[in-house]
């Protein structure tokens, strides 16, 4: 293990609801790179970005996730986002009664007014000029006055979540799917912005997909595929498109022989 | 026998009759005052009876009002006028009664005299209470400032209100009821009764602050006049021993309108029997019933409301939300819709539930304690935007909620 290791997941199992899913994986995240976290439907790559996140139906049943040298299975949800970590959910659930904006103001500092402006007609500047900037880059700025994931589009939802784990510059950052259901100018948008984040080189981020589009564009530096719950590949992007041809199950199979 | 005689028969007879929902309470234990309040200058109100009736919304400045009514249980009361504003009246009911012959037939109009004890009692005993009138055609600005203090123990404060909204009028009236905190048991009977005629606009705003051992009986109803609006937004965010309170607003003109909004924030072993009902009863008249019920503690609050159309056409929704913030509490969502005509269109959605794991998990992962998620969830909850609202008195609403929530939460 090099100094650069930022999560170290080491003989992880996992069970939610009394179902074992993980069952000892291993697997290594250093700072700065991107990785893409492929496999078959169900082997566990889901679970993985969640159990790291801490929610609480995923429990751990042996092993351990070391994230800056420390163990962090006995950390709360909390804890652990403001370690850096942060997950973009599948499908989020809808909070009402709390705009997007106003909340990302919440969360990420860098969008919040610096001085409370004069109270003008009970209006106080929550949010940064900037915020709708990005709102714009993303093409959300018709979401941030609307509840959050509340009535979303599939599409919506995919790029409100990027919008806000990426403002909340985490160390780590796990992408679930980020490319599912968009269309191809969302997917463009999508792509352009996890480039321009690795670029910034400041975030680890980890995606799971099944598309290669966006992994190309943001030219991930390694590939991890799951089977079963354990690690079951490793190698480089130049795998692709074999794995695109023969499938997972003989692309594994071969593998292993 | 006159029509004042014949009330009070009425009441006579309804002197024993319990209301139709909430605990029965026993009249006996509370005593009435007998004597005429007296009317009171602004300058005789104590620094601490300010601070008092800031809380629900009254401003003892009089600075952002157009008109202000205060009253100390049944002893003192202060009714003004904002010097230069036109059409506007705010005197105490008993005052307005011996002015106005004609006004006797708003007196037990839309409310019946003999709904239940409570009632009957009021009329029997002496009362008064606020008489408020926007004049025919006078669109009044800035709103009209209500408070009823409850101060004295083992008494009843026996108000009976009109509120009248002439022809074409509009007018916005904020009023609160509060009692400081050690106040020994006691009762607020507090009847209203609301007159919006033909075009006219009345938005009434209520936020009530009481303490552990008060027992609240509000008898309000409400009757709109073609292309009337009526606009109700009630907040009860203090513990109290019950309230039960059930307005009724009759939608009696062509195209009229009403909408009623209430949160109720229980706590401590408060017993809130909260509801209200919408009568449709003519051509193109619509409205809502919007409530949302938080209970903390050992609280327990039931959520009421009716919808009844009686006319083709008529359109109306209710939605009734609970969230239930502690084991030991209980919330009943209890909806009614009932259609005695064709091609009536009522909706209503009720639920009840607890804060969602699935919503707590998600805000904490973006970095938010588990107290600062539930705090985010709740406000998002008890956002109560009526659309009618000037800005000011849904901010006074917004204010209270939020004070609240942060003590309690
Ligand atoms: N909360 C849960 N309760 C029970 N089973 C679960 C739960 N979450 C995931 N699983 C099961 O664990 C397996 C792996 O799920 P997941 O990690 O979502 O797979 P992937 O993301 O690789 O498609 C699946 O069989 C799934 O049904
Ligand atoms: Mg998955």
């Amino acid at each position: 293990m090099t100094d650069d290791v930022l999560l170290d997941i080491k003989g992880l199992r996992v069970e939610a609801n009394g179902i074992p899913i993980l069952r000892g994986l291993n697997l290594q995240f250093e700072r700065g790179k991107v990785y893409a976290v492929l496999g078959p439907n169900a082997s566990g790559k889901s679970t993985v970005a969640k159990t790291v996140m801490g929610l609480p139906e995923y429990e751990v049943k042996g092993g351990d996730i070391i994230y800056k040298g420390e163990s962090i299975v006995n950390k709360s949800i909390t804890e652990r986002a403001k370690m850096g970590i942060a997950y973009a959910f599948q499908s989020p659930p809808a909070i009402s009664g709390v705009k997007l904006e106003d909340f990302i103001c919440r969360i990420c500092p860098d969008y919040a007014c610096k001085e409370p402006d004069e109270e003008l007609m009970g209006e106080t500047c929550m949010c940064r000029q900037e915020l709708y900037d990005d709102f714009e880059r993303l093409g959300i700025e018709n979401l941030g006055d609307r509840n959050l994931n509340e009535n979303f589009s599939g599409g919506e939802l995919k790029r409100s979540e990027l919008f806000q784990v990426l403002s909340m510059r985490p160390d780590i950052v796990f992408l679930d799917e980020p490319d599912s259901g968009l269309d191809y100018d969302s997917l463009k948008v999508v792509g352009r912005e996890l480039k321009a984040m690795k670029e910034k080189a400041n975030s680890t981020m980890v995606i799971i997909s099944h598309h290669r589009y966006v992994l190309e564009f943001v030219e991930v530096d390694k590939v991890y595929i799951l089977e079963n719950g354990r690690l079951a590949y490793t190698g480089g992007m130049g795998i692709i498109p074999e794995l695109e041809e023969k499938g997972y199950d003989m692309f594994l199979a071969q593998a292993a022989s | 026998m006159t029509e004042t005689e014949k009330k009070r028969k009425r009441a006579e007879a309804a002197k024993k009759k319990s209301a139709a929902y909430g605990e029965d309470l026993d009249l006996d234990q509370f005593e009435f005052s007998h004597e005429q309040p007296r009317r009171m200058d602004l300058d005789e109100v104590s620094e601490e009876d300010r601070d008092l009736v800031s809380e629900v919304g009254f401003d003892a400045s009089e600075r952002l009002a157009s008109g202000s009514y205060l009253q100390f249980d049944n002893e003192s009361i202060l009714a003004d006028v904002l010097i230069g504003q036109e059409g506007l009246e705010v005197i105490p009911t008993s005052e307005a009664l011996e002015k106005y012959d004609w006004l006797s037939d708003y007196l037990w109009n839309a409310v019946p005299v003999d709904t239940d004890k409570y009632t009957a009692a009021s009329e029997l005993e002496h009362y008064d209470g606020y008489f408020i009138r926007a004049k025919s055609g006078h669109k009044i600005q800035m709103p009209v400032q209500t408070c009823l203090v409850l101060k004295k123990g083992k008494s009843i404060q026996n108000v009976h209100n009109i509120i009248i909204a002439e022809e074409g009028s509009e007018m916005h009236i904020i009023t609160g009821c509060a009692t400081p905190s050690d106040v020994e048991r006691s009762l607020h009977l507090g009847v209203s009764e609301f007159y919006v005629k033909k075009k006219a606009r009345l938005t009434f705003t209520m936020v009530h602050k009481w303490s552990d051992k008060i027992d609240v009986r509000p008898r309000s109803a409400t009757v709109v006049e073609d292309n009337g609006v009526f606009v109700s937004s009630y907040a009860i965010l203090s513990p109290l021993r019950s309230i039960q309170t059930f307005p009724k607003v009759r939608l009696m003109g062509r195209n009229s309108r009403a909408d009623l909004y209430s949160v109720v924030y229980g706590t401590k072993q408060s017993k809130y029997d909260v509801g209200g009902a919408l009568i449709l009863e003519a051509a193109a008249s619509s409205g809502k019933i919007i409530s949302r019920s938080i209970a903390t503690e050992q609280s327990e609050i039931i959520a009421r409301g009716d919808l009844i159309g009686k006319h083709s056409g008529v359109k109306a929704r209710l939605e009734c939300n609970g969230l239930l913030l502690s084991d030991e509490a209980e919330i009943g969502a209890v909806p009614a819709l009932r259609a005695t005509s064709e091609g009536v269109e009522l909706s209503h959605e009720a639920t009840v539930g607890k804060v969602g794991a699935d919503q707590l998990n998600y805000l904490m992962s973006r970095g938010l304690t588990e107290e600062e998620a539930t705090t985010l969830i709740v406000n998002g909850f008890v956002q109560l935007k009526a659309p009618d609202l000037p800005p000011s008195l849904q901010r006074s609403i917004d204010d209270a909620i939020k004070l609240t929530l942060e003590k309690g939460l």
